[in-house]
């Protein structure tokens, strides 16, 4: 059988450091990996345009604030606003003609800068100040935004973004943003995966489970904590840039409000703190279960004359929708990952449950 | 600038921040007893808001009545959530219990309007609307009446902890351990803080109802209760006092002197800049204890 | 949460339920509108009767067996003021074949323009979205359909002019909501201002405007003439409800289209007596359609909402855009009988709209290839404790200022696309 463990001997270190020692898992993530990039073509342009490239894209973002919060263990509230510096700064850069891949790094930059202001308050406080500080530099960051004629595109405020080409590739149509977004998140994937590796990472753990504790054994505090939140917002800014070329098309103030930085603390906490394949499942969950339970019950309504009122059908979802975060911090406070961990466990020793333990 | 409308705003001013106030002391109330940070307050206030309305048109109550009923349904409703959902989040991480109230608040503003309508819904205590003129200065009817009410709510809480069972909530949030082995029903305690704070988001949600009408935006009211709360210190009641009067004049007086110069609506922005500064400052608040751990 | 056999096997089963193909609508001749709108967040106060009155009126348009055959669907869906899913929900119409969406929100409105250009889909913003989309040369698949805010704006100030004479030195004072929307009217009190010889002064209040206490006790000190209050739902209560608390004069106090009998209701319905808005449809039951609907749709068990709400300013609102949309897609089956039934063939019929008027229920509304807002007519109402009663006769004023602000606009747009 492929599921399974018995039988498999490491013989280098190597072998046993890969990220996913077990075939069965290699198969799986060769399969999706194929599946990803052979999509344009065999998917309908609606699951395309309107599924899997935000989802690529809301997860990328998912994963740069799981590489704070999962990470490092700083709550962030703020992350939607990091994200709108991103998009500002590279739909400005490109429109006064600096071409975008340079655009994308300066974005990046910019995000992190203004990330790292983000960070300082991390420095003074932790825990619920810190998740409070975060929001409050969201609203002062929305407020700028909005308020800057010069930033947010004067009175219409809404900035078209104009047609930008990467590395020769016309990003048009609904194919090349795909592409675009697909080969920005296996990038952040790779890092995220192999983050957890490297000094940085296990630097960003220590400072996680007691901070003065990771100061006693050499982690410098300041310089990790400020570092952690220049890395993820660096990813932030990235994502933003690539959100508004590729998908929004149009960058306006309301797209980036905190509804967007508590969108994506629900895709990491109920995806899982620190888990790179949660924020995928997550993502997925938040984005897409307003959208599927609002369809569910439109067709059950016309399809069996439901006889609710509209404000009723329409408010159901929500419900539902509240409901299923508040579910899932109860039933499984480690999250979707933890479930899927769960559910393959079983399956690895199947049939001799009793050697699980 | 002239000197009696500056005169008008901070009497305004320190009417709506006590009016807030009433939210933020729930929040306290909640992190004094349990230390949990409950951002759903903002949301109870709009279901109480909600559940007053209900009882009045739906049931045919009369107000007092339909208040009463309204605060002890929402009464009974703090200490189920409380039960069922905050008790099981003891020992997780602070963001986990963030997210679950933001989870509950979402909930909330699904039930509310998906059950009742979304329209807004007039909520009339039978104030009247004509101003009060003393010289030449106005004050608003409404926000006075609303004012002295929350400030009486509040003082009201001052005296309660100092009562007996007071006593024993402070003992709680002083060291839960060690008021499980004197005797005091941990518990039991928590859960009347609960019930209490859910009971006065009811009122003000009844007081915001009676100015603005209810709707889902009463829910927006968090954000100047969390500025009240952080600023008084989070685990301060008296706090609360002072910082309502504090933001609620800030506030009024920013929207009178900086929204000329900035051409902008900065009445949010004050709270989050109150925040932002309380935390860098002294983030323990003005009358919270150095508790809080520092890096 | 531990899995055993029987979490496995429950959550398996529910997953493959979940999957079950719902069954597919009964195949009729179709034409499909779609109306992914905000009924959960910041439209809410419009959104439940402005969906009523279209669906209808759609209804009543299908009762009387359609035009050529072809009955008219709509769908109607919550998008939450959420991008992504109004997004989602575009490209689901897209696939399927609708020719038409009508988000009813300014943000969704402004996030999906380039993809109503693009993939040639109308796209209705009814008093909503960008007020240069009624340059029909640079929008030609955003039909505004309605008088944007820059000719309510115009009409408002030409009512004061009419009503004092002369507005020389006449101080008129406007409260808005801080948003985008809020700020919209701005350039045409100002360009006005110059010609007509008024002073202006803004108050902008942070939004939604659940909360003006500060601002209030400065319109009162600045002793304007007129007030002009500009926000929508909540921030309109509210406003209306300081505006007495300090004791201004109510009959000189006028918002925008965004006012409706249950603000009124709200805020209380005698104390509001003397309070102008716009108007763009007739508001009431005694218009024809209006009672047609109450005839044919309602009484019949068939009305998409309460009763009672038949005839509210809303509910018409949403009765004459299912009107026009209507009368577009007569013009182009006028046009071109056969089809192909596209966003393209649509767009001929919604600009070609010629002096309709819905049976009285509208001023009449003219759409040409350049003028995608009908003509931007519309009347000063006032509110006698029952029911807004018409000020003035339908029209329009200073389009000239108007067009001047929508093609300078619309001219920004068109080099930002490049």
């Amino acid at each position: 059988m492929l599921y399974r463990q018995a039988g498999i001997r490491h013989r280098r270190y190597a072998a046993e450091r890969q990220l996913w020692p077990l075939t069965f898992d290699r198969v799986l993530v060769g399969g999706v990996v194929l599946f990803l990039l052979a999509a344009p073509f065999t998917l309908d342009r609606l699951y395309l345009g309107s599924y899997l490239l935000p989802w690529l894209l809301w997860s990328s973002a998912a994963l740069g604030l799981n590489l704070l919060m999962g990470g490092a263990g700083q709550i962030h509230l703020g992350y939607g606003a990091v994200m709108a510096i991103g998009a500002y700064t590279s739909v400005h850069l490109v429109r006064s003609g600096i071409p975008f891949e340079l655009a994308l790094v300066l974005a990046g930059m910019t995000s992190a800068a203004l990330g790292i202001v983000f960070g300082a308050a991390a420095l003074r406080v932790k825990g619920l100040y810190l998740a409070m500080s975060t929001l409050a530099m969201q609203y002062i960051i929305d407020f700028t935004i909005s308020h800057v004629p010069g930033i947010s595109g004067g009175t219409q405020a809404s900035l078209q973004v104009p047609r930008v080409t990467l590395l020769g590739m016309p990003v048009t149509g609904e194919v090349t943003p795909y592409y675009v977004a697909l080969g920005l998140c296996a990038v952040i994937t790779l890092f995220m995966l192999n983050v957890g590796r490297t000094s940085f990472g296990r630097a960003l753990a220590a400072i996680r489970e007691k901070d003065y504790a990771a100061e006693i054994i050499g982690v410098g505090t300041f310089k990790y904590k400020l570092l952690a939140f220049w890395v993820s917002s660096f990813i932030g800014g990235v994502v933003g840039a690539v959100l508004a070329v590729c998908y929004l098309r149009i960058v306006t103030p309301d797209q980036f409000h905190l509804d967007l930085s508590i969108q994506l603390v629900a895709m990491v906490i109920v995806g899982g703190l620190g888990s790179v394949l949660g924020s995928f499942f997550g993502a997925a969950l938040i984005l897409f279960a307003p959208i599927f339970f609002n369809n569910a019950i439109g067709t059950l309504a016309t399809q069996f004359g439901l006889g609710i009122s509209t404000d009723l059908r329409s408010h159901i979802p929500l419900m539902l929708y509240g409901a299923l975060i508040i579910l899932f911090l109860l039933v499984e406070p480690l999250g979707l990952a933890k479930i899927y961990d769960n559910v393959r466990k079983y399956f690895l020793v199947w049939p001799f449950r009793h050697v699980r333990k | 600038m002239d000197f009696i409308l500056l005169c008008e705003l901070a009497i305004s001013g320190v009417l709506v921040g006590l009016m807030y106030g009433l939210i933020a002391l729930g929040i306290v109330l909640i992190y004094k007893t349990s230390g949990l940070a409950n951002l759903a307050q903002g949301a109870l206030a709009m279901a109480g808001g909600y559940a007053t309305v209900a009882f009045a048109t739906l049931a045919g109550l009369p107000m007092w009545a339909a208040i009463i009923a309204a605060l002890a349904l929402m009464w009974l409703g703090g200490m189920l959530i409380e039960r069922v959902m905050l008790r099981r989040m003891i020992g997780q991480p602070v963001i986990m219990v963030i997210m679950l109230t933001l989870g509950l608040e979402i909930f909330l503003r699904g039930v509310g309007p998906g059950l009742f309508g979304s329209a807004v819904k007039p909520l009339d205590l039978g104030i009247r609307q004509a101003p009060i003129i003393i010289g030449d200065i106005l004050i608003n009817r409404a926000y006075l009446i609303g004012g002295a009410i929350s400030a009486l709510l509040i003082i009201a809480t001052i005296a309660l902890f100092n009562s007996q069972i007071g006593v024993r909530m402070r003992a709680v949030s002083d060291d839960q351990t060690a008021s499980w082995s004197v005797g005091i029903r941990v518990e039991r305690m928590i859960a009347i803080a609960w019930g209490l704070a859910a009971a006065l988001a009811t009122a003000a949600g009844i007081l915001w109802g009676s100015v603005q009408g209810v709707d889902w935006s009463l829910s927006l009211l968090l954000m100047k209760a969390l500025a009240i709360s952080i600023l008084g210190g989070l685990d301060s009641i008296a706090g609360v006092l002072l910082a309502a009067v504090v933001v609620g004049v800030a506030e009024s007086l920013a929207t009178g002197i900086l929204d000329p110069l900035v051409g902008g609506g900065t009445r949010d922005i004050v709270a989050s800049v109150i925040i932002l500064m309380t935390l860098l400052v002294r983030p323990y608040g003005l009358f919270g204890r150095e508790h809080i751990e520092r890096v | 949460m531990q899995i055993d056999r029987r979490t496995l096997l429950a959550g398996g089963s529910a997953l493959v339920l979940g999957q079950l193909p719902l069954p597919a609508f009964a195949q009729e001749k179709l034409i499909k509108f779609g109306a992914p709108q905000d009924f959960t967040k910041v439209y809410t106060f419009v959104t439940a009767e402005y969906s009523q009155g279209q669906r209808d009126y759609i209804t009543l348009f299908n009762e009387r067996g359609g035009i050529n055959g072809f009955k008219v669907h709509l769908d109607v869906i919550d998008h939450g003021n959420d991008l992504p899913r109004a997004i989602e929900a575009f490209e689901r119409y897209k696939r399927e074949g609708y020719v038409l969406v009508d988000p009813l929100s300014t943000p969704m409105a402004r996030g999906l323009v380039t993809r109503a250009l693009e993939d040639k889909i109308n796209m209705v913003t009814t008093l909503s979205g960008r007020s240069d989309a009624a340059d029909g040369t640079v929008f030609p698949y955003v039909m505004p359909l309605s008088p944007n805010y820059w000719s309510q704006a115009a009409l408002i100030i030409d009512f004061f002019l009419k009503q004092d004479k002369n507005l020389k030195g006449k101080k008129i004072v406007l409260v808005h909501i801080d948003t985008p929307f809020g700020r919209e009217p701005i350039p045409i009190f100002q360009a006005l201002s110059q010609r007509l010889g008024y002073e202006f002064q803004t108050f902008p209040y942070a939004p939604p405007g659940n909360d003006q206490s500060a601002i209030w006790p400065q319109v009162r000190r600045a002793r304007p003439d007129w007030v002009i209050f500009w926000g929508a739902g909540v921030g309109q209560t509210v406003a209306l409800s300081e505006a007495i608390r300090n004791g201004l004069p109510l009959d000189r106090l006028s918002s925008s289209v965004w006012l409706s009998e249950s603000d009124m209701a709200v805020v209380g319905k005698d104390a509001t007596k003397g309070v102008l808005k716009f108007e763009a449809a007739a508001g009431g039951r005694e218009p024809k359609v209006i009672q047609d609907i109450l005839k044919e749709v309602v009484a019949k068990g068939k009305g998409a909402g309460p009763e009672g709400k038949v005839g509210t300013s809303y509910y018409n609102i949403g009765v004459m855009m299912g009107a026009i949309q209507i009368e577009g897609l007569r013009k182009a089956f006028e046009k071109a009988p056969n089809g192909p039934y596209t966003g393209p063939w649509l767009n001929e019929g919604l600009r070609s709209i010629a002096n309709f008027t819905a049976e009285g229920l509208l001023p009449p509304i003219t759409t040409t290839k350049e003028d995608h807002q009908g003509g931007g007519r519309g009347r000063i109402v006032r509110w006698d404790g029952a029911k807004f009663v018409p000020q003035s006769d339908w029209g329009a004023a200073y389009q000239d200022v108007v067009w001047g602000e929508i093609r300078k606009y619309s001219e920004e747009f068109k080099k930002s696309g490049k």
